[in-house]
């Protein structure tokens, strides 16, 4: 299916390719753990093997006696990290982030206990395992569905309701069920690692993993107690993060500290097993559903009740019931929010927070009661639209679901399917169609954006933004090339280093949305500036190298900064998505293949075709990694992840992948932003693990609850 | 077989203080050894200076056509060999345990996890990384491929991708979608690129090109 | 991990020395070894490399020697490609086809891959209990997270499972191992290779420290037409069998002249499933039969609460297998 790059669905070799690709498929590119520089030093950490309690005694002597050893550091000899002590005349707060190395105090299995330094990295991998621990263990609880009854509301915010509660009741047709999320590690394939070296007393600078350079640059800052100009962080090249990298981690304090103790440079690098403990992940979430619908289908009344784990020392929450309080037109939704403290690490943001979770449940509820009320699930959608928002009554910005819808629809040929399970077989194996759709805030903030056309006609563009992989790069430089009226290789965009000016973390599909409109300002400036230069009567578009020359001029330069808008007042703002799925399901052995997926995102006006669209599968494959084989498992007598690992933690391999049919509206969205551009990242995600859970009911009759639906679940 | 005759494989050990230490090894058939006493020596941290010189041996391989002569301890991996003494960072540590083929790199024209494999073994070994695959400035045809069909997203699998990808054409596995897929498999990518470094790999297939 | 000694042995005599001392330990392709020796599940002081002896090669049926040869050093790659062997015994070739993934297989030789230790997460874990690493620790999957465990022949002591596939396939096809020793050669029949746990669950096989694997010899058979390996697993490759089964038949006009079952993932080694291949011999080739001859196999077989899904699992995967071998799917 060929077509032009500005239509729907983009093959894969249509648009503009991505500015960095040489780089990335050279080796050339940069990460974190990667840098050279003179008296580098290896960091390793040693985790904690119990789960509660404290350090009684901590043996580092063979340790430190080891070849090439610089240094142990423990709770016992760390240097204090000033943010971390208590302020005179201030209460201490009860919850906060980890303190690294503060006190014999343990709070999850794995925390760091102490760091080793040694010369070379073998030699400090060996000499950490010779750290020896003991501890006084206190009863750890780490498991949620067996301490629900210790759930708490958040900030006491854990309570919606409008209309009538637990409408659904009274319903002619309704359906109540429990659905589970279990905790799912982002497992990007970049180890997490970050070099730390101190320049000097109160000028540190970091190569590391991060999101957002300029929150590190202040977290670090803030803990060091140094002004945040003297931090200088650069994050070129992420290898991936899905939001694990949204925040400063112990290890990152630990480095910095092992720096200290050093005075040499340390890089620490997280193992495959520390980025289950020490990285966050999504939170196991327990939740409940009721859903009830008249004879034709329209809902009266939607029950959502969740409750996620957080740690002890920490309150992590996202927004798993929004889903049903926005996504369909229901006059009656009461929904409930709860924490439950376990003994485990803080979990953090991953891709769709909260509303994947969230759309797991609900969109699965809603397909339960399509078949209660006997009425295909599509339809059951469409006779539910919600036109405005419905918690607000405000109007969207632009909302095209209903077209998403159809377009899916047609392209996975859901007409084949059949809704009655068991109906239809395929060389031995049930075919079953699902669908599930998703939902995403569109955000944006604001953004500062230098824009420097050098003499040779190069324009460089520079703003402290990460990549974590979308591409930002590439769609900002088709944003400034359009601006600009120059070839795309004429185009520099310089990223992931504090000390340029200002940009928001990469988080919350946000980043075309905020940096985007940045950059078409500081493009619309300079254009103004040489317009200037030209005097009246210029071109929009002259041959700016020539102007530079007639006007003697190195470069010129300007600097803009794009606010975070308004418009959110007055509209919902949202970007939507719906993915379709077939799958082939093995009744006896429970063998589940993914056989067909195609995927709408409603995410207004697309920058950059090809990258969008790589977005758009990666999404739904993550989804498809959260339906079928997903789930960090602990030993709850332990409180141990027992599959942290890469051969026991699945994540998705090409050969469960097929094509995937990434369709996009790409009709702009007038209000969220100049360019119309709203975030695709997480609606890629949001919706995915229930079409794979419905296709797999429609199949063969069994419908999974609990994730990841894998064979044994499947089968008999 | 009794002799002190080195093997082929001693050649390159020419440090001859370090062959009295050897000779006073029962173990006179075998080459190529960290003596015990050394590595006591070095654990117990007795002479930092006696371990530093026998904790390490010799290691010549060839590196994307460069012969290279390394001192390396037994225990270092060919991929952090590469990635920690020879600046070669384009093979990438994704889980260190073979579970994920990002530190996938050729030997003798073959792909392995370089991860698994002890750099000591590599000696007289011919390795190809990500760096010694283009022709200069040109491109391997299947970083090419990979660049127009965006067979990534954060770019950090992606050596490992396209040093498998040759691979698996070079094998004969790049039939069809399915085979390779399954040949594929060994290369995790978090990102989810799979499609377009499948359709990456059909381009260079049935585009003729050598690989 | 540890600092160790690293010597390279010229001659199988010359491992036969070094091997015998205590502390040693072999390495081939090193996959598994290296692993565990990151872990610190193993720490030994001398790192025997064998790769240099003469140990490759795999040998045709000539004359009346019915039988392939298989070096112990030959890769599992070079077995899956090999003509002769995808000829012969494409039912070996499939189930080393089914894993690991193609690098590991580049790497990964034949002796090391019977040599491979279980993948159980509590022996992986060095500080969870574990009667196969430590003994005496306790069984930290009996009572904990098992679902990748053993269903038959597991002793109190330990429910770990054999993680190969290619193992299933050569006990299926009744191969024998040659392993030389200080004293000579001797064989043992695959079956008896790989040992159950018993009250020893640290001695994963009847190799004594001092031998080595030196060949696998495979008698010519006539299945190759009906042979089919099905791996149950969480995902589509590259992930280790929550039930693998290994079967092969001789038909003759409907009717089963000789059959071959083996399973993996659910012992301490790969299971033989004597009775159900009996139970076929004389029957047509049903997917009734097959189904009969699954139930037959699962006699004696124990769940443990997280694996008792495989007392399912296992029977229907038989099934389909045998009905994948004899042409019925």
């Amino acid at each position: 299916m060929k077509k032009a790059i500005n239509v729907t669905m983009p093959s894969s070799a249509e648009g503009m390719s991505r500015v960095d690709g040489r780089l990335k498929v050279t080796g050339a590119a940069k990460y974190s753990a990667e840098y050279t520089m003179p008296g580098l030093t290896y960091g390793v950490l040693v985790g904690s093997t119990i789960t509660k309690g404290h350090i009684l005694t901590i043996d580092t002597k063979a340790a430190g006696r080891a070849p090439g050893v610089l240094a142990v550091v423990t709770h016992l000899n760390s240097p204090k990290v000033p943010g971390d002590q208590p302020e005179k005349g201030k209460p201490v707060p009860d919850k906060g982030a980890l303190k690294v190395f503060y006190d014999n105090k343990i709070y999850y299995n794995g925390q760091p206990i102490a760091v080793v330094v040694a010369d070379t990295f073998e030699r400090a991998l060996y000499a950490a395992s010779l750290v020896k621990a003991q501890y006084k263990a206190e009863k750890h609880i780490t498991n949620l569905p067996d301490n629900r009854d210790k759930g708490f509301a958040p900030r006491g915010e854990g309570v919606y309701k409008r209309g009538a509660a637990d409408a659904w009741q009274s319903a002619p047709f309704k359906v109540e069920q429990e659905y589970i999320v279990p905790t799912v590690t982002h497992n990007p394939m970049e180890l997490h690692a970050i070099i730390a070296r101190w320049d000097a007393d109160d000028k540190l600078t970091v190569w590391d993993k991060t999101q957002g350079v300029n929150d590190t640059r202040d977290d670090l800052a803030r803990l060091f107690k140094i002004p945040a100009a003297n931090v200088l962080v650069h994050s070129q090249f992420v290898g991936g993060a899905f939001g694990s990298a949204l925040r400063t981690w112990p290890h990152e304090v630990a480095a910095v500290l092992a720096a200290k103790v050093v005075s040499k440079p340390v890089k620490v690098v997280l193992s495959r097993a520390d980025m289950f403990t020490s990285v966050g992940y999504r939170p196991f979430t327990w939740q409940k559903i009721g859903i009830g619908a008249t004879a034709d289908g329209k809902l009266t009344g939607i029950t959502h009740e969740a409750a996620g784990q957080t740690s002890s020392y920490e309150n992590f929450t996202e927004g798993p019931v929004g889903v049903s309080q926005n996504m369909y037109a229901c006059p009656n939704v009461n929904t409930k929010y709860n924490l439950v403290s376990l003994d485990i690490a803080t979990p953090t943001w991953m891709r769709g927070p909260g509303e994947a979770t969230g759309a797991f449940a609900l969109e699965s509820a809603l397909d339960e009661l399509s078949y209660a009320v006997n009425i295909d699930p599509l339809e059951l959608r469409i006779k539910n639209y919600a036109e405005v928002e419905p918690s607000s009554g405000k109007p969207f910005s632009t909302k095209f679901l209903k077209e998403a819808y159809q377009l899916g629809a047609d392209h996975i040929g859901w007409g084949d399917r059949k809704q009655v399970p068991r109906s239809v077989k395929q060389d031995g194996w049930y075919v079953g169609y699902g669908m599930g759709s998703g939902m995403f805030g569109a955000y944006r903030s604001g953004a500062t954006v230098r824009a420097k056309m050098m003499a040779d006609g190069t324009l460089i563009l520079q703003t402290a933004v990460s990549d974590i992989g979308p591409g930002t790069g590439t769609a900002m430089t088709i944003i400034a090339a359009e601006q600009m009226n120059i070839p795309a290789d004429k185009i520099r965009f310089e990223l992931g280093d504090s000390s340029l000016p200002p940009a928001p973390t990469q988080g919350g599909s946000a980043t075309v949305a905020s940096v985007g409109p940045a950059v078409v300002k500081a493009c619309t400036d300079l254009k103004e500036k040489f317009q200037k230069l030209i005097g009246n009567g210029g071109e929009d578009h002259p041959d700016y190298a020539k102007v530079l020359k007639e006007h003697n001029l190195p470069s010129l330069e300007v600097t803009s900064s794009s606010d975070g808008g308004n418009g959110m007042e007055k509209y919902a703002m949202n970007s939507w998505s719906v993915h379709f799925v077939k799958v082939l399901v093995n009744a006896a052995t429970g063998v589940v293949k993914i056989d067909k997926v195609a995927c709408v995102s409603d995410c207004g006006k697309v920058i950059s075709p090809k990258t969008a669209r790589s977005q758009v599968i990666g999404g739904a494959i993550g989804g498809i990694g959260m339906a079928l084989m997903e789930e960090s498992i602990i030993d709850h007598r332990y409180g141990r992840y027992i599959n942290n690992n890469f051969a026991d933690y699945h994540v998705p391999v090409n050969a469960d992948i097929p094509q995937i049919d990434a369709l996009f509206i790409n009709k702009p969205d007038p209000i969220i932003n100049v360019m119309g551009a709203k975030g695709m990242a997480e609606i890629a995600l949001i919706g995915m693990a229930a079409a794979v859970a419905n296709a797999v009911y429609n199949a063969c009759g069994k419908r999974v609850r609990d994730l990841p639906i894998t064979p044994d679940k499947v089968m008999g | 077989m009794k002799s002190d005759k080195p093997t082929p494989e001693t050649t390159d050990v020419k440090d001859s203080s370090r062959r009295d230490f050897l000779k006073q090894s029962t173990l006179l058939t075998a080459v190529a050894v960290t003596p015990v006493v050394a590595i006591k020596a070095a654990n117990d941290h007795m002479d930092e200076h006696l371990a530093a010189v026998f904790e390490k041996m010799p290691l010549k391989m060839e590196v994307n056509g460069k012969t290279v002569n390394l001192s390396v301890e037994p225990r270092s991996t060919l991929l952090d060999i590469l990635r920690e003494q020879l600046d070669l960072t384009g093979t990438k540590k994704g889980c260190d345990h073979g579970q994920c083929g990002a530190c996938t790199v050729h030997v003798d024209g073959h792909r392995i996890n370089s991860c698994l494999t002890l750099g000591i073994m590599m000696s007289g070994k011919k390795i190809t990384t990500i760096e010694g695959l283009a022709k200069g400035d040109q491109l391997h045809p299947m970083q090419e491929a990979f660049i127009k069909h965006d067979g990534f997203q954060c770019g950090y699998c992606t050596p490992g991708q396209i040093m498998s990808a040759v691979s698996c054409i070079r094998e004969g596995h790049a039939g069809s979608e399915h085979e390779i897929r399954e040949y594929m498999s060994g290369n995790v990518c978090r990102c989810g690129a799979y499609p377009n470094i499948v359709n990456a790999i059909l381009e260079v297939k049935d585009g003729g090109f050598a690989v | 991990m540890k600092q160790f000694q690293y010597v390279r042995p010229a001659t199988i005599q010359a491992a036969l020395d070094v091997i015998s001392k205590p502390g040693s330990k072999i390495i081939a392709g090193g996959t598994n070894l290296v692993d565990l020796m990151k872990r610190g599940v193993t720490a030994p002081d001398k790192i025997v490399d064998i790769n240099h002896l003469p140990l490759k090669g795999i040998s045709e049926p000539i004359g009346n020697v019915m039988t392939v040869s298989i070096g112990a050093l030959a890769l599992n790659s070079e077995v899956a490609e090999n003509s002769r062997i995808k000829e012969l015994f494409p039912l070996l070739s499939m189930a080393l086809n089914a894993g690991a993934s193609p690098q590991l297989r580049n790497m990964a030789t034949v002796g090391g891959n019977m040599m491979q230790r279980t993948r159980c997460g509590y022996f992986y874990d060095t500080t969870m209990p574990c009667n196969k690493r430590q003994p005496g620790t306790g069984c930290g999957a009996m009572e904990g997270v098992n679902r990748m465990h053993a269903i038959f022949g597991a002793s109190d002591q330990c429910i770990a499972v054999h993680p190969s596939d290619m193992c299933v396939a050569l006990a299926a096809l009744d191969a024998t191992v040659e392993v030389a020793g200080k004293k000579g050669k001797r064989y043992i029949h695959f079956a008896d290779f790989h040992r159950l746990p018993g009250e020893k669950p640290q001695i994963d096989n009847n190799l004594a420290p001092d031998e080595l694997i030196v060949r696998v010899i495979i008698p010519t058979n006539n299945f190759s037409r009906n042979s089919y390996y099905l791996k149950i697993r969480d995902r589509q490759s590259y992930a280790f069998a929550l039930v693998s089964v290994a079967a092969a038949l001789e038909i003759d006009n409907g009717i089963i002249k000789n059959a071959r079952l083996a399973m993996g993932g659910v012992a301490h080694k790969p299971w033989r499933l004597f009775e159900a291949e009996q139970f076929l011999v004389g029957k047509t080739a049903s997917e009734e039969n097959f189904a009969k001859a699954a139930g037959l196999a699962m006699k004696g077989a124990v769940g443990h609460g997280g694996n008792s899904f495989k007392l399912k699992l296992a029977p229907a995967t038989i099934t389909e297998a045998l009905k994948h071998a004899a042409g019925l799917v």
